[in-house]
């Protein structure tokens, strides 16, 4: 970093926490993956889906590790919601012009794009391990009226490993996101639009495709075991492995940061 | 603050164009020098902000350099430190507190916390530290963002308009402040679009229009070398103006019947009025002689 005494990584922290949008996004990522995980018990639980279902013994599928499993692995939805934090925490610096403090302490701008993503990448790791401990309290509740299977110690740990991993990765490609379109709204609706529109429909036109796209590959890097039953529920596409899918995401990340360094971030701050 | 010794800024053939059509400053020229006040001026549009952005790194030049003790802004190692910036007013989150954004300010330049509320202490916003800056009036963002500056403790300030919004007792006690920084050793760039603004703040000034340079120098130099006039009024002014050019100087007919004459000094009026035997019901100096000069520099602009 250019300014050798300072200290970026806290005051990019402080940035984060003395305004109100990455708490409420926070929190928002926090409830809509409890939220998905009980819908998913609730919906499993015995009479509920009686005659909608496939599956005759539905009242079995709470005995099903893979379908806790699969429960307990919404964690990774809050993925989307650091994607928008990161892509909030560079795009909020444009829009409130404070890009302009930022730049005077530190002007060796690509530090501060570096930083960003460290930040984000820790916030995604902290995201998923809080997620996941509210996620499974949700669960623990909701399954209380009904017999289940147990919600083991490796399920846990693989569920924790991957949303980190995933979470991990889509704050860095947030930041990267953000700072190629410093345009606040321009970034959020871009996003948005292509996760919930174009890569699902480019997936399905092209599922040899789809597996080379963000979201694809967020799920085979977060791929560690227990998502593998139910990863392919929208696309029956062939997914890459743990390994492949964060590469590919780092990957992204890297090349979009890099555009930006040499196009958006190096403009004139007028 | 202790005695420091700021640092030299240079503006070196500095150009900068904005795409094709926009030249916003051409071949300029100046340097600041440290333990003195120095007015940037120009009318709006005149190029000063640009100047200044590429001074603290946010802009970069077509070509040409502007530099702090020889270096870029971006080859500063402790840019914060060296160099204290206030742009505009503009550039804080409304929903932070005041307080707020100069911690995040001290974390970035590696300074001690408790340099944020020293600062908000001294610019008068104690009071204010803990509000969103979302409730400040332009009068305290203007504070803040000298407070940004200030925060650390740095030997050359570069502040943009750094009146505007202020108040009157905010303007006085921002002219205390410039001139004590000056004195202790400090390079202090301020721009304005009046010169009479910074009249009574400045040593020397830099003087800019489309961009190019006008003037740079003292300001007691620039004062001295423009023609000094006389605002005369009499009931016999036909007769004292022609015995006035006939000594030549010239003269010139005000829309509310007084007399402005150039070439003479005061005392020379007076005394071909006593000569002459013409009452005289007005006799001084042009009072805004200075910022009369500046327009016509500057294009009369404005």
């Amino acid at each position: 970093m250019s300014s050798g005494n300072g200290h970026p990584l806290r005051a990019e922290w402080r940035k984060t926490t003395t305004t109100k949008l990455p708490w409420v996004l926070a929190a928002i990522a926090i409830a809509y993956s409890a939220m998905q995980a009980v819908l998913l018990i609730v919906l499993a639980a015995p009479g509920v889906m009686s005659g909608l279902t496939q599956d005759p013994g539905s009242q079995d599928m709470l005995m099903s590790k893979d379908y806790l499993g699969a429960a307990l692995a919404q964690v990774g939805t809050a993925a989307t919601f650091t994607l928008l934090l990161g892509i909030v925490a560079m795009t909020g610096e444009y829009r409130h012009m404070t890009i302009t403090s930022t730049f005077l302490a530190y002007p060796r701008r690509s530090g501060v794009l570096l930083t960003k993503m460290a930040l984000y990448a820790a916030i995604g790791a902290a995201l998923a391990l809080v997620t996941l401990v509210v996620v499974t309290v949700a669960m623990l509740v909701a399954l209380v009226p009904f017999d289940h299977a147990a919600l083991t110690a490796d399920m846990w740990l693989s569920v924790l490993l991957g949303s980190v991993i995933g979470l991990v990765l889509f704050g860095v490609l947030g930041v990267s996101i953000g700072a190629l379109i410093p345009n606040q709204v321009a970034a959020i609706v871009t996003a948005l639009l292509w996760m919930l529109l174009l890569e699902p429909v480019i997936s399905l036109a092209f599922p040899k495709v789809g597996m080379w796209l963000p979201q694809q590959a967020l799920n085979a890097a977060m791929d560690v075991g227990v998502r593998s039953e139910f990863s392919g529920q929208f696309v029956a596409a062939d997914n890459l492995p743990v390994w492949g899918g964060i590469l590919l995401l780092l990957g992204y990340a890297a090349v979009l940061g890099a555009i930006a360094s040499r196009t958006t971030l190096s403009r004139d701050i007028t | 603050m202790a005695h420091v010794v700021g640092p030299t800024l240079r503006a070196e053939s500095l150009t900068k164009r904005f795409g094709r059509a926009v030249t916003a400053v051409e071949d300029l020229s100046f340097t600041v020098e440290p333990g003195r006040v120095t007015g940037f001026l120009g009318p709006n549009g005149s190029g000063k902000t640009t100047t200044l952005r590429c001074m603290l790194g946010l802009v970069r030049p077509t070509s040409g350099r502007a530099t702090i003790d020889g270096k870029a802004y971006a080859e500063l190692d402790d840019p914060m430190r060296r160099v204290g910036g206030a742009l505009e007013a503009s550039g804080f989150h409304p929903g932070r507190t005041g307080r707020n954004h100069l911690r995040v300010l001290t974390a970035a330049g590696g300074l001690p916390d408790s340099r944020a509320d020293e600062v908000l202490e001294f610019v008068g916003l104690a009071q204010a530290a803990r509000r969103r800056i979302a409730e400040y009036s332009l009068g305290m963002r203007q504070r803040l963002a000298l407070a940004a500056a200030l925060v650390g403790e740095p030997g050359a300030l570069v502040l943009d308009e750094p009146a505007n919004g202020l108040d009157p007792e905010g303007i006085a006690w921002l002219r205390t402040f410039l001139r004590a920084r000056a004195a202790e050793g400090a390079t202090v760039l301020v721009s304005s679009h009046a010169l009479a603004e910074v009249q009574q703040t400045v040593d020397d000034v830099v003087i800019i229009n489309h961009g190019q340079l006008i003037h740079s120098g003292p300001l007691g130099e620039l004062a001295s070398r423009h023609t000094s006039r006389v605002i005369v009024r009499s009931p016999d002014a036909d007769a004292l103006m022609t015995a006035l050019r006939e000594a030549g100087a010239s003269t010139e007919a005000r829309t509310d019947g007084s007399w402005l004459v150039a070439g003479v000094t005061a005392e020379q009026v007076g005394h071909a009025a006593r000569v002459g035997g013409h009452e005289l019901h007005q006799l001084s100096p042009e009072p805004d002689a200075l910022e009369r000069m500046f327009l016509d520099m500057t294009g009369g602009a404005e």
